[in-house]
């Protein structure tokens, strides 16, 4: 109804892929930790990386709401494989929109997985507050020497690309950060454990050190000093890619609940005749549904220009908490065995907690929804 | 060598299939549609054939309500080069027969000057399996159904068949009718920047009142009943009561 032919045709070649592909892998993936190499490289041929790159620079040039469309789909799979597809999202957009047409050129390596990418902000004084960065680069000649550290960032321990934000003028405050384009193979790059994490096992979080690393004169990112804006115009994007990123871990777990209330018997009859067990059904599935129509209206509002900053911080605060209380449902609906590792149900459950902390925790988000209400007005 | 491979739109392989209260056929109003599996193998080994550098053009021809277009839009996405739809009105409500069907198929074979047709072996909406047969009847040409392996030659194409207890191996001269079977290939799936592209190309449309076929339908149906549901099992306590069981209740002993 709300999708146009393209869009249902997207859905529909995503979801078959993840059937076959993504969905049966998850388990082993989530038990074993793996960077699931070979399912991306599928991916980059199906180009579902860098979904928002225009057809002249190698992409299919979808919208937004196609874009939270393939994000359910894929988190419906598994949130990790998801989660991939959304860090590329990113970086690719930050290079449409800042690269200069020589940084452009990484676009099809990106996006067919040849090059790996992190996108380098957090560090351990600066989390929800990015102005406390210690990062530096320091102009050198023609180019900058990079010192400082990250941490939790997404794919350090695989990755071959940084864009990494630096500080560039210390007395500049959000006015005096820079994002350069760092290579994670060069001298003076370490790269700590990988983290063992609660859910998206299958996502590789690691600490990244840099030690006098030398950034050429095309590391830059856009312009000297607009990394935290640069930064901020593409977390509107974000929080929908994870906002549809919870929806799709929920959405599996609706239909994991309602399979096993079909066929599970007790007291001589399947549990879905319980009327207690029915309620847990119907609320997550209102629930699934509205925070996805929140999803696509926040997409949607992107899409038409128009301020959307509400509208997706919404839509990642009510699509998180969702999915964390509607998983912790199906684990409900299951059981016992709910809690038994091998059971989808209880990855599912794991991998939701993470929606309401990371793309800004969900408090940071009720602090924009409130901000934005008090500074615009209520009115809808 | 230009391949044409009729592509219908069906009731989605995974949608589960509910009998319209009155019995004249199954519910397909709000239900999800999608290219008839056997057609996506069919569509995928024309391509095949024409990345290798042997089919110089693949035509997908439907024929159906105007929605089938989307199904068109889904073949050009997978890699056909032109898409014809044989439109019906809106309410068409029944399936046209195979007959029928092979009859339009044959007349575009022949107007496009197509050298090979290569079709589903079936639609999984009603299990026909004859609009293949019948086409390669009324062109006149070879036919090699249930096809998991085809290997085009000079002049003709070796048509491996899945035929009960073994595999049986045909040479077709071409122009000829395959029917592929489900172990012909797996299917691609249709990349993103794929379904862009389909957008650009245009569906055409041929009315079916200038093809001067018939369409009149020959098979009446009565009923469509649901399958019977099957009935609960029951546990034996000992080899002697299961014989006692087969011998008595089912009287397979």
């Amino acid at each position: 109804m709300f999708l146009n032919e393209t869009q249902e045709e997207v859905r529909a070649t995503t979801r078959s892929f993840v059937n076959a592909v993504v969905r049966p892998a998850a388990e082993a993936l989530d038990r074993e930790e793996r960077f699931p190499a070979e399912i991306y490289e599928e991916m980059g041929k199906l180009g579902l990386f860098g979904i928002a790159v225009p057809e002249e620079l190698g992409g299919p040039g979808f919208d937004t709401l196609t874009y939270a469309v393939v994000m359910e789909e894929l988190s419906r799979g598994y949130a990790s494989v998801a989660d991939q597809c959304g860090l590329v999202e990113l970086i690719t957009t930050l290079l449409v929109r800042h690269g200069t047409p020589e940084q452009q050129k990484l676009l099809p390596s990106i996006m067919s997985m040849q090059q790996k990418v992190a996108y380098c902000i957090t560090e351990p004084e600066a989390g929800t507050d990015v102005s406390g960065i210690r990062t530096t680069a320091v102009k050198d000649g023609e180019g900058w020497v990079l010192n400082g550290g990250k941490i939790w960032i997404h794919n350090a321990p695989v990755a071959d690309l940084g864009f990494v934000l630096a500080r560039t003028d210390k007395e500049a405050g959000n006015r005096g950060m820079s994002i350069f384009i760092v290579d994670l193979h060069a001298k003076g790059v370490e790269r700590g454990p990988k983290e063992h994490k609660m859910g998206q096992r299958a996502s590789q979080v690691g600490a990244l050190d840099f030690q006098d690393v030398r950034l050429g004169p095309n590391a830059l990112l856009g312009e000297m000093n607009r990394g935290f804006h640069m930064m901020m115009s593409v977390l509107d994007k974000g929080r929908v890619g994870i906002a549809s990123l919870a929806v799709g871990i929920a959405q599996a777990g609706l239909e994991a609940a309602v399979e096993y209330a079909g066929t599970r018997k007790q007291f001589g009859k399947h549990i879905s005749e319980f009327q207690g067990v029915q309620w847990l059904l119907a609320d997550m599935a209102k629930d699934i549904e509205a925070a996805r129509l929140l999803v696509y209206a926040a997409a949607m509002k992107i899409d038409h220009g128009l301020d959307a900053t509400r509208s997706c911080s919404m839509a990642k605060c009510f699509a998180g908490d969702m999915a964390v209380a509607r998983t912790a449902d199906a684990v409900q609906v299951f059981g016992g065995s709910g809690y038994i590792r091998g059971f989808e149900v209880e990855r599912l459950y794991r991998d939701a907690k993470i929606t309401q902390i990371y793309e800004g925790t969900n408090q940071i988000q009720r602090m924009i929804i409130a901000r934005e209400l008090l500074k615009k007005g209520a009115t809808a | 060598m230009k391949i044409l491979v009729p592509v219908k739109r069906v009731v989605d392989y995974n949608v589960r299939v509910r009998v319209r209260a009155d019995g004249s056929g199954i519910e397909t109003g709000n239900v999800k549609m999608s290219m008839n599996p056997f057609d996506e193998i069919a569509l995928e080994e024309a391509v095949r054939l024409k990345e290798k550098g042997i089919a110089t053009e693949v035509l997908a021809v439907s024929i159906g309500v105007p929605q089938t277009r989307d199904t068109l839009r889904t073949a050009l996405a997978m890699g056909a080069d032109r898409a014809l739809l044989v439109a019906l009105p809106q309410d068409a409500e029944q399936d046209l027969e195979p007959l029928c069907v092979a009859r339009i198929l044959a007349k575009i074979a022949d107007s496009e000057k197509v050298d090979l047709v290569i079709a589903g072996k079936q639609a999984i909406d009603n299990d026909m399996n004859a609009t293949g047969q019948m086409l390669a009847a009324a062109l006149g040409w070879g036919q090699g159904t249930y096809a998991s392996a085809v290997d085009v030659a000079e002049g003709s194409v070796q048509v491996t068949r899945e035929v009960d207890g073994g595999l049986q191996t045909l040479r077709l001269k071409i122009p000829a009718v395959i029917t592929t079977d489900l172990r012909l290939n797996q299917p691609r799936y249709v990349a993103l920047p794929a379904i862009m592209k389909a957008k650009k190309k245009t569906i055409e449309d041929i009315p079916l009142e200038t093809l001067g076929i018939d369409i009149t339908p020959r098979l009446e149906i009565l009923k469509t009943v649901e399958p019977p549901t099957r009935q609960a099992g029951v546990k034996v306590h000992s080899v002697d009561e299961l014989l006692s069981k087969l011998k008595t209740e089912a009287g397979v002993l």
